[in-house]
């Protein structure tokens, strides 16, 4: 249940990323959906070039808060993550250029409605409200495609028509746009499906985008390198010519050809630049016409038809039309679905924080949002400035290597590393006859699964096993791990002695903000750690970095929400050993076969497949990798040609070489 | 990579079916002077024949090698590594007159064309198995994928997944 009034704190973001003038309070007092946007009809009037004149819409309802993109140009953000509608949890972070707005927890009495921490707060912008009689429908139902689709599993494409709706038909649709959708796609492609015969829906114009954004908040730019091999190149179907040849034939240098040969053992494994990875992956989307298939919208559901298809509602972004014109139906033989993360969640004691600390929100970070601000901030302040950095897998080195750099200009940066206990050089994971390395605290793997996952013993045995023994081999095989890389070793190493890095043992029992010292001092955080002895170590930081990683809640989509409501679709669970006996847990991804089809969305000849985070627990355990988004594209486009309902041919040997031939010629499929 | 045992053993024929047996040929062709000759070219073929015999009997003892290593996995250095032992057991067994199939001289007895023993077998061993195992090494770097699209993900088994 939503109290009311729902109250959003809203700030304005100057060109350099920081805050600028005061922050005001908006206040939601009753259900309804209120504009944001550029338009003097807009509900939050908000300035800036870079705001649409209907850039979002903030809907509450009484069960829950929710954001929902416009069809803005610059798009809408919740915590970094780009999204077309969204449900907010306290905390979260709601940003579009120049703007900044977080939704807080509700005031306890109406008198502190426009308090934030005990300060009275510039409460100017009060929304203007929607009131809405019983009978009538909730402002925030929209009526597309709720018209259309609600309370149905099937729709006639007739009534589809009569909508007053434009409805297109296409043989293959995938949904989400990103890199999912692009390696299904380019499959399909090389497969020898005509570019005609496929959509692709999306927000992002490029399909690297999200991934590229998450790479840069997390502080891997462009010409830093990725945890990712050689020979996954998401470009590329056969994964030959791998990365580190390219990086020979570009004149970069030969070394990767020999770390290739050695790793992981006598080198470090190889792993190609993020800047790489995008540049190849223009190149194939020219080749396999990416653009021309490209539909730049959102998708807002997804329904069985009656003759056997699916209805697939979007609502176009950008582009010239206008209002109603936007919303479309598209008609699709075979749907691919690979949304990705949802969003960015907090863990819960940061959510905590964050929720009754409002104020002390840039004091941390989870390293997937934005946070460029406090290296910026650490590097220009003289004096020490303590940074916690929380989690011990790759993303915790990166930040930590990019607080290393940031020394360079100011020498007093510390950093305390946290992290729940230590491992002991012989205490990594154990699975049957193998152990996991171990240094300096953190267990080391080259990739983020053991490599058999990915085609080796343990890819076949995980897909064999049932849902209890795959659940008890995640457990086994997963947990955080870093890569060995010698810089990040000396860093750890060099920091220890020389008393700018400490590892910290415990659990972070309590997060408090920290009130500046004097005028002009920024405020901090105290983290309070159990720590492994028993006792509470109390540290005083400026700022606290989380890596502990994303949370993929696939319920956070709306989208999904309703197509697993409609079709009451099973999702895998996590398992855990109990006294010896596996017990179900929590939900994960969305239940597909080993083909990853979605089965209970099957419609006659209709099938729809998925691919990435969203199938998180099913037949293959790194399905969040460029390998793993190729594997699950061979999957289901093999799929397809076992059945023969869709005319896709196989692709042989012949047809492989040939294919790849053309590849290689930078020639169309 | 990674490969599996079926994996393994499926690869290793495939590659001593498409490039070990047609290179060997080629090399005893060229080594008896442009032409056929049938008592180079057996010792040849069978040499190349039992050091794959000899592989596809160590392949189980390589897959538990693998267990043991965390990432159960096969470095290409060690592929090259082994591929090497391989030929150099093969060929000290054949030099001491332990494999029977394989000729060296025996005294008293005219010498064989080929003969394991001599001086000179060393460099037409050493030359012969590099031709072989250049290219055969090669196409497990990645060439292999370009043909076999689900090659890699099988465990270097050969069909649909």
């Amino acid at each position: 249940m939503i109290t009311f009034p729902v109250r959003f704190r809203v700030r304005q973001i100057g060109i350099d990323g920081n805050t600028m003038g005061s922050s005001r309070i908006l206040l939601c007092e009753e259900p309804g959906a209120f504009l944001v946007g550029k338009t003097d009809e807009a509900d939050v009037p908000l300035t800036g070039d870079a705001v649409s004149r209907q850039h979002m819409s903030i809907v509450l309802t009484a069960e829950d808060v929710r954001v929902r993109d416009e069809g803005s140009t610059n798009g809408t953000y919740v915590n970094g993550t780009r999204v077309d509608e969204q449900v907010l949890e306290v905390g979260d972070q709601i940003s579009i250029p120049g703007w900044l707005l977080e939704l807080l927890a509700p005031a306890k009495s109406a008198a502190s409605a426009t308090r934030i921490a005990g300060v009275e707060v510039d409460a100017s912008l009060v929304s203007r409200l929607v009131i809405t009689d019983d009978d009538a429908p909730p402002p925030s139902r929209r009526t597309f495609p709720e018209m259309e689709f609600a309370g149905k599993d099937t729709v006639g494409i007739e009534a589809l028509r009569a909508s007053g709706h434009p409805v297109e038909e296409v043989k293959f649709c995938a949904v989400g746009g990103g890199l999912g959708s692009f390696v299904w796609v380019d499959h399909l492609r090389c497969y020898g499906i005509s570019a005609s015969d496929i959509r692709a829906i999306g927000t992002e114009e490029v399909c690297y985008r999200t991934y590229q954004r998450y790479c840069k908040n997390s502080q891997i730019p462009d010409h830093e390198r990725l945890r990712s091999n050689a020979l996954s190149r998401p470009d590329n179907i056969w994964g030959f010519p791998g990365y580190a040849m390219r990086e020979v034939g570009k004149g970069i240098g030969v070394k990767g050809i020999f770390q290739v040969f050695g790793e992981p053992t006598l080198s470090e494994s190889y792993t190609p630049r993020a800047g790489d990875v995008f540049d190849s992956l223009d190149v194939e989307a020219k080749r396999i016409g990416w653009s021309d298939m490209l539909v730049k919208a959102q998708v807002l559901g997804l329904r069985k038809t009656s003759d056997g298809r699916y209805a697939v509602a979007y609502k176009l972004w950008g582009g010239e039309a206008q209002g109603e014109a936007r919303n479309r139906y598209l008609i699709a033989d075979v749907v691919h679905l690979s949304t990705g993360y949802p969003a960015t969640r907090f863990v819960d004691d940061f959510q905590t924080f964050i929720t009754n600390h409002p104020d002390s929100r840039a004091q941390v970070a989870n390293a997937y949002e934005p946070h460029d601000q406090m290296y910026a901030e650490a590097e220009r302040r003289g004096g020490p400035v303590q940074v916690v950095v929380r989690g011990r897998g790759i993303v915790a080195s990166r930040i930590i290597q990019r607080l290393y750099e940031a020394r360079n200009k100011n020498p007093d940066i510390r950093i305390l590393h946290s992290m729940r206990t230590p491992i002991g050089p012989r205490e990594g994971a154990v699975f049957r006859k193998a152990r996991r390395l171990v240094r300096n605290n953190v267990e080391i793997q080259p990739f983020n699964w053991p490599k058999s996952c990915w085609g080796g013993d343990l890819r076949v045995e995980y897909e064999r096993a049932s849902d209890e023994d795959r659940g008890i081999m995640l457990g086994q095989l997963g947990g955080t791990t870093t890569a060995e890389r010698s810089d990040w070793i000396a860093i750890a190493e060099r920091g220890a002695e020389e008393g700018w890095y400490r590892p910290v043992y415990g659990n972070i029992s309590e997060l408090q903000p920290l009130p500046s010292p004097g005028p002009e001092q920024p405020d901090g955080v105290q983290v309070s750690i159990d720590t492994v002895e028993g006792n509470i170590e109390t540290l005083n930081a400026d700022y606290l970095i989380d890596c502990t990683g994303l949370i993929a809640d696939i319920r956070r989509s709306p989208f999904l929400a309703d197509m697993l409501d409609t079709y009451h679709l099973p999702r895998n669970h996590a398992y855990r050993l109990k006294d010896g006996k596996p017990s179900q847990g929590g939900a994960t991804g969305l239940r597909c076969t080993n083909d990853f089809e979605i089965e209970g969305l099957r419609n006659n000849a209709g099938r729809v497949y998925a691919a990435g985070t969203i199938t998180t627990g099913g037949p293959y355990l790194a399905v969040d990798s460029f390998l793993g988004l190729q594997y699950s594209a061979l999957r289901s486009v093999d799929h397809l040609v076992t059945e023969r309902i869709h005319k896709v041919r196989n692709l042989g040997p012949f047809r492989s070489f040939g294919g790849w031939t053309k590849w290689m010629v930078g020639a169309r499929p | 990579m990674i490969p599996t045992l079926a994996g393994r053993l499926q690869t290793r024929l495939f590659l001593f079916l498409f490039i070990g047996i047609p290179i060997t040929l080629a090399y005893v062709f060229i080594l008896a002077g442009w032409k056929w000759d049938y008592d180079i070219a057996m010792p040849f073929l069978l040499f190349l024949v039992t050091i794959t015999g000899l592989g596809l009997l160590l392949d189980p003892i390589y897959i538990f090698i693998q267990t043991t290593r965390w990432d159960r996995d096969w470095p290409f250095a060690y592929q090259f590594f082994f591929s090497w032992v391989e030929f150099a057991v093969v060929f000290a067994l054949a030099r001491a007159g332990l494999i029977p199939w394989l000729p060296v001289s025996v005294e008293g007895q005219p010498a064989p064309l080929v003969d394991f023993s001599s001086s000179a077998a060393i460099g037409l061993a050493l030359l012969h198995f590099t031709c072989v195992f250049i290219p055969s090494f090669f196409a497990l770097l990645g060439p292999l994928q370009a043909i076999f699209v689900r090659w890699r993900f099988k465990g270097g088994q050969f069909g649909k997944l």
